[in-house]
């Protein structure tokens, strides 16, 4: 999952010259992921992964790195 | 009329009526107008009339005493945007020459003359705490609004008093302000949606809430926020709206005080307007259109019987007095108002912006449909919408060409479902050059919105018969990549 995930923000949300030094717990909101990459963001999860992410639990917390999306999504796949 | 009028006369009509509302700080009419008398008595020692004055702060209370006290001194107000990069700041606050940078604490690092700093919280004692309201020509310059230029470097767009008076006053008797009104305020105040938020509101007597910063982050909070302080009236940009259409919660909670939504900045896609006017029976909404030399010079009250969802929605009829004109051959639009620019300020200094008649010739596309409204097609140069902020890809170009490490380079903008368009960098570089070091440079000089979402390296760029770059082969190639 962390795999899709990061293919598809590095490829379409924020341009990193070295993804590959970029931690699974580094900031992507200070990589410069914004209000509408958050959005392209949500509907590629609920589409890749099959899963609704509540309104309410579009936080910044929940989107703040690869770790943290990966708990809140499995949080939503196993629920 | 000069642009404060009507606020002093709100001020003296109904000094007890709120005026500012951020968090949990309030300020009344009466409040409003004794700090910007303080602030103004302490600025007067600075200015003269006709100065330049930086505000590095982030939109709220602070920075719209800020900006009344700059304009009851005569001043010109130039509102940064802090989050830029140091170098981009730095270039603004040069080239428009200040006379002074209103912020809160110690001057920031980017800033080279600190002699120019005023610390709101540490203003210096002084005897003074009333200076009268000048006398202001309506030429005189109220605001500088610094976008990105299409010569490589940010450029300022001039407005006069008469300007934002014009266009304040237009929206308020069209939107129907009065002084019930709770007015949501997001746009930060360097981009010219402020101009409505601050300007329309005090005149008509209304409160301007401050949004939250990083509600927009998270469009659930947001519209609950704009429910709990039962806003009436709101203006924003496309982008923002659809975010709030897919994960709003608006279905489980409308917004029932909200009577008036207003959007500029960028194409709204029908079928995102046709969902959210289901979601908000009983708002009214209007397409407004304008670039920020002309402010909004073209609006369309949304007929929502109208709303195809293969069918771009018009532009609508000419607003704020506005003169309109197609050029035959190209089908460009050019504006004649009262709203207009009156320069671009370079180095201190404005520059002619307007043709002969007064027109502004704007690089948008756009022809008339048979109910005579006008419809929007696209910019005929180079200019790109992200978010609805504009970008002109010759700025990142210029950027780009100063790295050692590049030949070449060309920047498009490639499509993109949330923001309308982003742009992407295609580049030639130098026997051994490295991305590494012009993907930082870059995050350092320009704003996140302008920053290239792709860089792709190639052995030569794509060229016509004629020798120039293929810019919608170099977009197809980049749109795949």
């Amino acid at each position: 999952m962390k795999k899709k995930l990061r293919d598809f923000i590095f490829q379409e949300l924020v341009f990193i010259a070295e993804p590959n030094r970029f931690g699974d717990d580094d900031d992507l909101l200070e990589a410069g992921l914004d209000s509408m990459g958050i959005m392209r963001l949500i509907m590629y999860i609920e589409n890749e992964f099959g899963v609704t992410l509540p309104d309410t639990e579009i936080e910044p917390d929940n989107v703040q790195s690869f770790n943290t999306l990966e708990r809140w999504i499995l949080r939503h796949k196993n629920a | 009329m000069p642009l404060l009028t009507s606020f002093n006369l709100q001020c003296r009509n109904a000094p007890d009526r709120p005026a500012l509302i951020e968090g949990e700080r309030r300020m009344s009419y009466r409040e409003v107008m004794l700090s910007t008398e303080r602030l103004a008595a302490h600025l007067a020692a600075w200015l003269e009339p006709g100065s330049r004055v930086a505000l590095a702060m982030d939109r709220g209370i602070d920075a719209v005493i800020a900006i009344l006290s700059v304009l009851r001194c005569d001043a010109c107000y130039i509102p940064l945007d802090i989050k830029n990069p140091a170098r981009r700041l730095r270039f603004i606050v040069d080239n428009a020459v200040v006379h002074c940078i209103i912020g809160r604490g110690n001057p920031p690092e980017w800033l080279d003359t600190p002699a120019l700093w005023l610390d709101i919280d540490r203003l210096p004692e002084s005897a003074q705490s009333y200076y009268p309201p000048a006398a202001t020509d309506p030429e005189a310059l109220a605001a500088i609004l610094y976008t990105s230029g299409s010569t490589g470097t940010p450029k300022g767009v001039a407005l006069s008093h008469r300007a934002l008076h014009n266009f304040a006053d237009w929206a308020a008797r069209t939107f129907k302000l009065n002084a019930d009104d709770r007015i949501a305020s997001l746009a930060p105040f360097h981009f010219d949606l402020s101009v409505f938020d601050l300007f329309s509101s005090l005149s008509a007597g209304a409160s301007i809430n401050f949004v939250p910063a990083g509600l927009t982050l998270s469009p659930s909070r947001l519209t609950a926020w704009l429910r709990e302080q039962r806003i009436t009236v709101f203006y924003t940009v496309p982008s923002l709206l659809g975010f709030i259409v897919l994960k709003g919660g608006l279905t489980e909670q409308p917004l029932p005080d909200l009577t008036t939504l207003l959007f500029a900045g960028e194409v709204f896609p029908t079928p995102q307007l046709k969902k959210l006017c289901e979601l908000l029976p009983d708002t009214d909404f209007y397409n407004l259109y304008g670039p920020t030399e002309t402010n909004v010079c073209c609006y369309w009250p949304v007929d929502r019987k109208r709303l195809a969802n293969e069918q771009p929605i018009p532009i609508g009829h000419p607003a704020c007095g506005s003169e309109l004109k197609i050029d035959t051959e190209t089908g460009k639009l050019l504006v004649k108002s009262a709203n207009n620019l009156s320069g671009y300020w370079q180095q201190g200094q404005l520059t002619e912006a307007l043709e002969d008649g007064g027109y502004y010739r704007t690089g948008d596309k756009v022809s008339l449909n048979e109910r005579g409204e006008y419809c929007y097609h696209g910019r005929l140069d180079r200019m790109l919408k992200c978010s609805g902020y504009r970008v002109e890809p010759a700025e990142i170009e210029a950027l780009l060409m100063q790295c050692p490490e590049v030949a070449h380079c060309a920047v498009v903008g490639i499509s993109d479902s949330a923001s309308g368009q982003r742009p992407a960098a295609a580049l030639v570089l130098h026997p051994g050059g490295q991305l590494n070091a012009i993907v930082k440079t870059v995050k350092q000089a320009l704003p996140v919105y302008m920053q290239p979402c792709r860089f792709s390296v190639m052995d030569t760029l794509p060229l016509l018969d004629n020798g120039k770059t293929d810019y919608q082969i170099l977009q197809r190639q980049l749109e795949r990549y």
